[in-house]
């Protein structure tokens, strides 16, 4: 995941995102005992903009959410993770294997493993996979 | 800067008031979109939206099967509109905040001219930015 310093401000943060086309950025985190921060297009659309501040003076660290929401069990149902989603209403969850950064899910990685699961099982039916 | 400066002039990826939630999914990755219309049944009938969001957090959090599951139970219906053209940017991203939505259905009188999201206010808002330094 693209990364963003808590020191940068939100109008960089807004140019990392178009450059990337990635509406998430990690915040690393300063020390040991310190939590990794997470900044998206929601933050920044609903905290900076629709408040009139202007993204040259808000810093990353005063929007940002943190600490992140966490799943650490890599054998979970697709379900739990969508739940999960759903209950803290986050966007993104980071996936942590043993303590150490494995990777993270958004909505759309959950859609993109539905879509081929259900793929998968018109397929066994014997049905022709048939898009509307 | 306002609102019709920003307002995205694509037209959306249409489904059926039919079609179930499995469909629309299939239809939202192949199309490469985040959200889908729902076509309304007649003149008197609202339009809807379902976006990646609603199938993720309605559909497969509740493990419903969405093979079963009409895309109307997870759409959000009517949609969230605004008209006024002349309106900042500011208040449209304040809208969103207040309504939870991440589009925006903008019409000129009766006609409809698209959706905007929130990725066309980081857009507009970063690109202003950039050259008024």
């Amino acid at each position: 995941m693209p990364t963003v310093s808590r020191s940068e401000t939100v109008q960089s943060a807004m140019q990392k995102m178009l450059e990337k086309g990635c509406y998430t950025l990690l915040v690393p985190r300063m020390n040991k005992s310190d939590a990794y921060g997470i900044i998206t297009k929601k933050d920044i659309v609903s905290k900076v903009i629709a408040e009139g501040m202007n993204p040259r003076e808000v810093k990353v660290e005063d929007v940002m959410s943190k600490p992140l929401v966490v799943l650490t069990n890599l054998t979970l149902d697709l379900r739990w993770v969508a739940k999960a989603m759903a209950n803290s209403g986050v966007s993104t969850i980071v996936v942590f294997e043993k303590g150490d950064f494995y990777g993270y899910v958004t909505e759309s990685c959950i859609l993109e493993g539905v879509y081929h699961a259900l793929r998968r099982a018109k397929l066994e039916q014997g049905v022709e996979f048939v898009s509307c | 800067m306002e609102l019709r400066d920003v307002v995205g002039r694509s037209s959306p990826v249409k489904i059926s008031p039919t079609a179930t939630a499995g469909d629309a999914l299939v239809s939202m990755i192949e199309n490469k979109t985040d959200y889908l219309l729902v076509d309304r049944t007649g003149p008197h009938d609202a339009y809807g939206i379902v976006t990646k969001r609603d199938i993720v957090v309605a559909g497969i959090a509740e493990g419903k099967d969405l093979t079963k599951t009409p895309a109307l139970e997870l759409a959000r219906k009517p949609l969230v509109v605004m008209n006024n053209l002349d309106l900042d940017i500011r208040w449209v991203a304040k809208k969103m905040a207040n309504e939870g939505v991440s589009k925006i259905a903008v019409f000129d009188k009766e006609k409809f001219l698209g959706f905007i999201s929130d990725i066309d206010i980081l857009r507009a808002v970063t690109a202003k930015k950039e050259a008024d330094h």
